[in-house]
């Protein structure tokens, strides 16, 4: 019997070769070790998925979990994770999402749904409490995401019943393809909406009715209530409620740190119209919230009038906004939210998406591709129309569409030509909306991140703009004032290093990094760690809490490591190494990554030589066997 | 006291039907939430449904037992669960739908302002929902 609490202890296991469904209890052993979402994911991948498969053969597995408060009275605890190998990168891959789906799946009685074979024909996964079945998805398949959710809905009869799903880019094994969640929210990055697609599963749809039971109901009350006073209390919260990400849009340009043409610059001239007052001004219907968040930076936006008018969507972020906007030249809110809006539809990763078309648009300037390549199509900066276009032959692989479907790296390689120079990336995947230059941080955190360029795994926001109060809050005086100084690389190891840990344990347990943990800086590792035990009934002193957070972010290493990468795939475009910063505050600037690098390995206990995790911290964390794993691989440590 | 419902500052978050629950019921159960949230759609608008507390609550006068009564304190009215017979003449009775039967357990189910000081009204983010005297 499964004995710790705010789990519902047991979770679903599906072959989807031989439609096989099973009931599977959770481990106690693995629950103490690597808590659940993220790290449970890991833990499944590392065991069941070795090198030498495909992300998108029917060997691959893709991991749904919630974590331990997921579901709860904690601030923003909607979130839940889906971790399987990444079809862009070809290594470890995960992504994340609020809304609603996670604490559903709880209430049916579920901490996770595992996903592996293929099947013979497209099926969705009907959770209802313990009645759970594979239904066909014939009709489904080819619709859009919010079709497919209504589709489902409709049939079921229930408006309560909430649904993951891919859109045709999944289908078609678009390589950034996502997966959407109940109310429109992303799974966004690593593609592993085309891992669903090669398994034929359209879509995942559930509704509970149970409870989700707590070990020590007066500590986890008085814990709850201390994060939701704190986070309600914080001075940035009113600006991060109103506006939610878009309001960063503002902070980030004259710091040169808003991809503009490709990262060519910093800096946007006419910012202005396409930042957070401006997106208010011009379509802001409602402010909305994920479940259990009192921060509610969703949005409900609608187009009226306009060559766009009806175009209604929500979660506009701050990525989009930079990757449909500045990064391809363009200054039509419309345009922005017109594209937003296709990709939500048809399933694909937003940022990955706007990259793909700058990479071209950089290309078409450098005289690199020519209307032979493209299709006809005349890539010039700042051309809406070619970008929409686009982004439907993307989703349903026509034309030039196919080749940008396939990512950055993988479209350099067949356009060759040096265009890989302008392809953006680290490890395959496509950079998000911050420069390294004008960050140094975040130059390291795109490098580090086990899923590729990210900013979301050591989401270093202390020192996006500066943030003394939170800076002194969370690591004391001690660090400042170079640990919130965007430009200096002091300490930047540290707060990569730390978030990067941080965010693994907050990834696990099914919180939100923009709803108080990293955003707003209230919530911190004690904090977490008193509500785990008082809500799990797992005994969870901070010292062990951060050792969680970093066995898992290790394994995730040695999953790469399995997979090949070292040192040397820790590195950025050149752009970011040679071409200084034309831009704002980080004019001048380049990244000094192999500096920040050498001490970041150090800090990480990992060999500063090959990047690798020493035999001496894969004991300490207790991963002996995979330190075997990786020495019989001839990939080991020393190696 | 009652409870005051502004509808359009409501984001859909769902805390108070979260903290709801688990005053009444030592967990996060929101099929237990005495309040509900109507919507349209998942895009809102919202809107919190309560229980008004009527001066003339036809809940209570439906009672074939007798098992809704008036708390003074607080002026809710509650139910004795352990008179409760759970034969639905309150939910019938109810005109704004703020009121329901927990079949296994054997009772109705109804907002008593948590004895006077509502987990509601004390956690939504936005206030959505107040507490007036």
């Amino acid at each position: 019997m499964f004995p710790y609490r705010a789990y519902a202890g047991k979770y679903l296991f599906v072959d989807l070769t031989e439609g096989r469904i099973e009931s599977r209890e959770m481990d106690a052993k693995l629950a103490e070790t690597y808590l659940g979402g993220n790290g449970f994911g890991t833990r499944l991948l590392w065991d069941n998925v070795g090198p030498d498969v495909d992300p998108l053969s029917p060997e691959n597995w893709l991991i749904f979990a919630t974590g331990p408060l997921c579901g709860t009275l904690l601030p923003n605890s909607g979130r839940f994770e889906v971790v399987g190998k990444s079809p862009l990168t070809g290594i470890y891959g995960d992504a994340n999402s609020g809304g609603f789906f996670g604490p559903e799946l709880k209430f049916a009685g579920w901490d996770a749904v595992v996903v592996t074979g293929e099947s013979p024909h497209p099926v969705f996964l009907a959770i209802s409490g313990e009645q759970v079945e594979l239904r066909d998805a014939g009709a489904l398949w080819g619709q859009t995401t919010s079709q497919t959710e209504t589709s489902i809905r409709r049939e079921w009869g229930d408006p309560g019943v909430m649904v993951v799903t891919i859109g045709p880019a999944g289908e078609n094994g678009v390589r950034f393809a996502s997966i959407q969640a109940t109310p429109q929210r992303s799974l966004g990055r690593c593609g592993l909406g085309a891992v669903m697609g090669s398994k034929r599963l359209k879509a995942i749809a559930v509704r509970g009715h149970g409870p989700v039971q707590i070990a020590d109901p007066g500590r986890f009350l008085e814990v709850s209530k201390a994060m939701h006073r704190n986070i309600r209390g914080d001075a940035v919260f009113p600006a991060v409620s109103q506006y939610g990400t878009p309001g960063i849009v503002s902070l980030m340009d004259p710091l040169g740190r808003f991809p503009t043409k490709n990262y060519q610059m910093g800096s946007f001239p006419e910012v202005d119209q396409i930042n957070a007052e401006s997106l208010q001004a011009r379509a802001l219907v409602r402010h909305l919230a994920c479940f259990g968040c009192p921060v509610g930076c969703d949005k409900l936006y609608t187009l009226c009038g306009g060559p766009y008018d009806g175009t209604s969507l929500r979660s506009v972020e701050y990525e989009t906004l930079n990757s449909m906007g500045a990064n391809i030249w363009n200054a039509d809110l419309d345009a922005i939210l017109a594209a937003n809006r296709i990709c939500d539809e048809l399933g694909m990763d937003t940022i990955s998406a706007g990259r793909v078309i700058s990479f071209a648009m950089e290309l078409w300037q450098e005289e690199i591709l020519n209307l032979e390549d493209t299709g006809g199509l005349r890539m010039e900066w700042g051309d809406v129309d070619i970008a929409l276009d686009l982004l439907n032959k993307i989703a349903y692989r026509q034309g030039f569409g196919e080749l940008l479907g396939e990512g950055v790296r993988r479209a350099a390689e067949v356009i060759g030509r040096g265009s890989e120079q302008y392809a953006m990336h680290v490890k395959g995947m496509e950079i998000a909306a911050q420069d390294g230059r004008a960050q140094k941080s975040m130059g390291l955190a795109h490098a580090t991140s086990n899923r590729g360029a990210d900013h979301l795994k050591a989401f270093p926001v202390i020192d996006e703009t500066g943030f003394p109060d939170e800076g002194r809050r969370r690591y004391g005086e001690a660090y400042l004032p170079e640990i919130v100084n965007p430009i200096e690389t002091k300490h930047k190891p540290f707060l990569v290093k730390d978030g990067e840990d941080f965010g693994a344990i907050i990834d696990s347990v099914g919180v939100c990094k923009s709803g108080g943990s990293f955003v707003l800086a209230e919530v911190y590792w004690d904090d977490i760690a008193a509500a785990l035990e008082s809500g799990t009934g797992m005994e969870m002193p901070v010292e062990r809490l951060k050792q969680i957070g970093e066995r898992i972010y290790n394994l995730q290493r040695c999953y790469n490591v399995l997979h090949g990468i070292t040192r040397a795939d820790d590195r950025l475009p050149r752009r970011f190494l040679e071409e200084p910063s034309p831009s704002g505050n980080a004019k001048g600037q380049v990244v000094e990554l192999d500096l920040m690098l050498d001490g970041y390995y150090t800090l990480r206990g990992w060999d500063v030589e090959t990047g690798k995790p020493t035999p001496e911290k894969l004991r300490e964390l207790g991963l002996e066997e995979v330190l075997e794993r990786l020495e019989r691989q001839g990939v080991g440590p020393r190696g | 006291m009652k409870l005051e419902i502004h509808p359009e500052k409501c984001t859909g978050c769902r805390i108070c039907q979260i903290f709801c629950s688990y005053k009444h019921e030592n967990a996060i159960w929101l099929d237990m939430a005495r309040l509900s949230i109507r919507n349209e759609s998942d895009d809102g608008p919202f809107e919190p449904s309560h229980c008004r507390q009527c001066d003339d609550a036809p809940c209570a006068a439906a009672c074939p037992v007798d098992a809704i009564a008036q708390d003074p304190a607080s002026v809710a009215w509650v139910v004795a669960v352990e008179e409760c017979i759970a034969c639905g003449s309150c939910v019938d009775a109810c005109p704004f739908d703020a009121i329901f039967l927990d079949e296994d357990r054997g009772f109705a189910i109804k907002c008593d302002l948590c004895g006077g000081q509502p987990e509601c009204a004390e956690m939504c983010p936005t206030a959505a929902i107040v507490l007036v005297e």
